[in-house]
């Protein structure tokens, strides 16, 4: 601990104490006359206006890993980063086509998790917990890499460096851990609502100095854009080609046009697919502030934007490129340049601005995780007349163990291990598009069909992800692959292969006339608004 | 028939899901009863979709904005505009009538 910064540490401390106050009393705020219902601690007791829903699903969705990890993807190869920007544009239009629909049917019939909602359309538990499985599976990574980004500011904080220990090195991140386990188990989602508009104020200010300061410093964004140009030009002693790209290249050789594309339109898809984005979405009040979010949330894309040049900056100061560099680790960039830049009391503030950014994330995450849990495989296999006083208190005890696996996941394992399940989450998450959003407009496919499909994207994106190797390693080198002479993401050739999969067995299955399964919604529901939440589903279904 | 590729299927969908707020007493749907609507709609959604995949109109550096290559300039730009984009969006589907009031009659 000898070459920590007081004041950056005292304010970290400060802020970090402020929030876990808030996470406790998070649990009176807006409080129902029965918060032993999943409604209430999974879901906020479905009553979020436009603003909370806001900052709720913002500060969701823009995670402190995204806050680490585009900057350094940027930094290490330059304009393919972008695509996060691109696809955080786009997603918004694509999902205001399916989301209120899935809103209002599980408002309609009180469906808690994305997997209830498969269940009811098409009568097959098989399906939902294929589903569910999905889910927690992409999620625990996720939840780990929340972790990822806590260390990186950490790290660069001079805070677990002093001993060789892992158990004590981490103390930091254990301790916030654990704490962030406890209000989560208190008060719900209710917890990190709340906390999101300490994160987000955080953000938004350290963010907005950055961008009109760190410039004035460096002769200006000529200068840094200049200065990235040229490097990312430049031919690496190594591989012969060039570092990276500094706009997407249309060239045949070293194409990243079409990767750029397929990266973001796949992501974009996936983005809503994910159980905590959906929790994030069902927890609102009325089927307007769905949409009403999804005008105001491009604007939350802006942050990202400027937060992913911040890689660029990093790039154009020598004393950051430099640290970075003998750290061998390009998510130390962002942490890294800060320091540089910044007085430390600022520094202070950006570094709990990401140290809290991950814990909102990290939160719904494992509320949504146990949510799948015990509404699809507890409930759904184990105890179908389980109370909603037993299903409430299953979940939030789920909810600590989802969240120390992922401690055990950051700590134990290599941090490269998460990286990869985190992108190979992306590529399963997408394979439940044609059961979901399909499901959403359409009955037409079957049930079999669509879980064969989604056993075939799963198993292709899995095989494809682990054989693509670079000049550095064998496996796991990206998550893109060459097909057809295009370089394509995989999670969206996989997803392509799901389709036709059940595209083609559905019309062999309805030929056969296989059962279909009872499907529980009607049409008018998918537009329903109700003004009140249902009342508490009966245990038994 | 069988290959529908996700991109033409948004289309149709997004009509069927205004024909679904028909209640079954009314003679036409509000697609077919607002037919410029519908289809502003739905060339706004896909236009604001495809000016973000469409990597090849943006992925140049020139014309510089200020110091921003066009590349970056754009990006940023865009963001806003599909605000703007979507609110006009969610106005028009009121037009085609809430879903809401669908409910109460």
């Amino acid at each position: 601990m000898s070459n920590v910064n007081t004041t950056t540490f005292t304010i970290v401390v400060a802020l970090f104490v402020i929030v876990t106050g808030a996470g406790f009393a998070a649990a009176r705020w807006r409080r129902a006359s029965d918060m032993m219902h999943l409604d209430e601690w999974g879901l906020g007791g479905r009553s979020f206006g436009t603003f909370i829903t806001w900052f709720l699903l913002g500060g969701d969705l823009y995670t402190a890993y995204t806050f680490i990890a585009v900057p350094a993807l940027v930094f290490g190869s330059g304009s393919i980063g972008f695509y996060a920007v691109s696809y955080t544009i786009m997603v918004f239009p694509i999902v205001l086509i399916f989301l209120p629909r899935l809103w209002s049917v599980s408002r309609v019939h009180g469906y808690v998790t994305p997997a209830d909602f498969i269940r009811g359309r098409y009568g097959s538990r098989g399906l939902a917990l294929a589903s569910a499985f999905t889910g927690i599976l992409a999620l625990m990574p996720y939840i780990a890499l929340q972790l990822v980004g806590i260390k990186a500011v950490l790290t660069v904080m001079g805070v677990n460096s002093s001993s060789t220990n892992t158990y004590v090195k981490d103390l930091p991140l254990f301790i916030a851990f654990v704490v962030l386990a406890i209000f989560t188990y208190v008060s719900g989602l209710r917890a990190p609502a709340l906390i999101a508009f300490i994160k987000d104020t955080l953000i938004y200010l350290f963010v907005i100095v950055a961008v009109f300061y760190i410039p004035t410093r460096m002769g200006g964004w000529s200068h840094i854009f200049g200065t990235a140009q040229t490097h990312f030009n430049s031919i690496s002693p190594t591989t012969h080609k060039p570092i990276g790209t500094f706009v997407p290249t249309s060239k045949s050789i070293g194409s990243t046009q079409f990767d750029f594309a397929s990266l973001a339109l796949g992501s974009a898809v996936a983005l809503f697919l994910y159980p905590h984005a959906i929790t994030g979405t069902l927890a609102a009040r009325r089927r307007s502030v769905v949409k009403r979010n999804m005008i105001y949330l491009p604007l939350y894309s802006v942050l990202l934007a400027l937060i992913a040049l911040f890689g660029y900056m990093a790039v154009a100061d020598p004393v950051t490129a430099a640290n970075v560099k003998k750290a061998n680790n390009a998510q130390l960039a962002v942490p890294y340049l800060f320091q540089h830049m910044f007085p430390s009391w600022f520094t202070g503030i950006a570094f709990a601005g990401i140290i809290i950014g991950a814990l909102v994330p990290a939160a719904i995450m494992s509320i949504a995780a146990a949510n799948l849990f015990t509404r699809n495989i507890f409930k759904e296999f184990f105890k179908q007349d389980a109370s909603p006083r037993l299903q409430t208190q299953m979940s939030q005890w789920a909810s600590l163990v989802v969240k120390l696996g992922a401690l055990l996941f950051a700590v134990e394992l290599p941090q490269t291990f998460s990286i990869n399940l985190q992108l190979l989450g992306g590529v399963w998450i997408l394979q439940l598009a044609p059961m979901l959003i399909g499901g959403l407009f359409t009955r037409w496919f079957h049930r079999w069909a669509l879980l064969t499909g989604w056993f075939t994207g799963m198993i292709y994106g899995t095989i494809c992800a682990y054989n693509v190797k670079n000049a550095t390693t064998s496996h796991w080198a990206a998550s893109s692959d060459i097909v057809f002479g295009h370089t394509i993401y995989i999670g969206l050739s996989a997803v392509v292969l799901n389709l036709v999969v059940a595209v083609v067995l559905t019309v062999v299955l309805k030929a056969a006339r296989v059962p279909e399964g009872a499907d529980e919604t009607l049409p008018h529901q998918y537009t329903a608004d109700p003004e009140e939440a249902p009342a508490p589903v009966p245990a038994t279904v | 028939v069988a290959y529908v590729t996700p991109c033409r299927a948004m289309t149709p969908e997004r009509k069927a899901e205004k024909t679904m707020t028909q209640s079954a007493d009314r003679p036409k749907s509000p697609v077919a009863a607002h037919p410029i609507t519908s289809a502003a709609i739905a060339i706004l959604v896909i236009a604001t979709i495809f000016f973000t995949v469409y990597v090849p109109i943006y992925a140049r550096i020139t014309p510089k904005v200020g110091d921003f290559p066009f590349f970056y300039f754009y990006l940023l730009i865009f963001m806003p505009i599909t605000s703007v984009a979507l609110w006009i969006v969610v106005q028009l589907q009121k037009r085609l009538g809430t879903p809401s009031s669908e409910e109460q009659s």
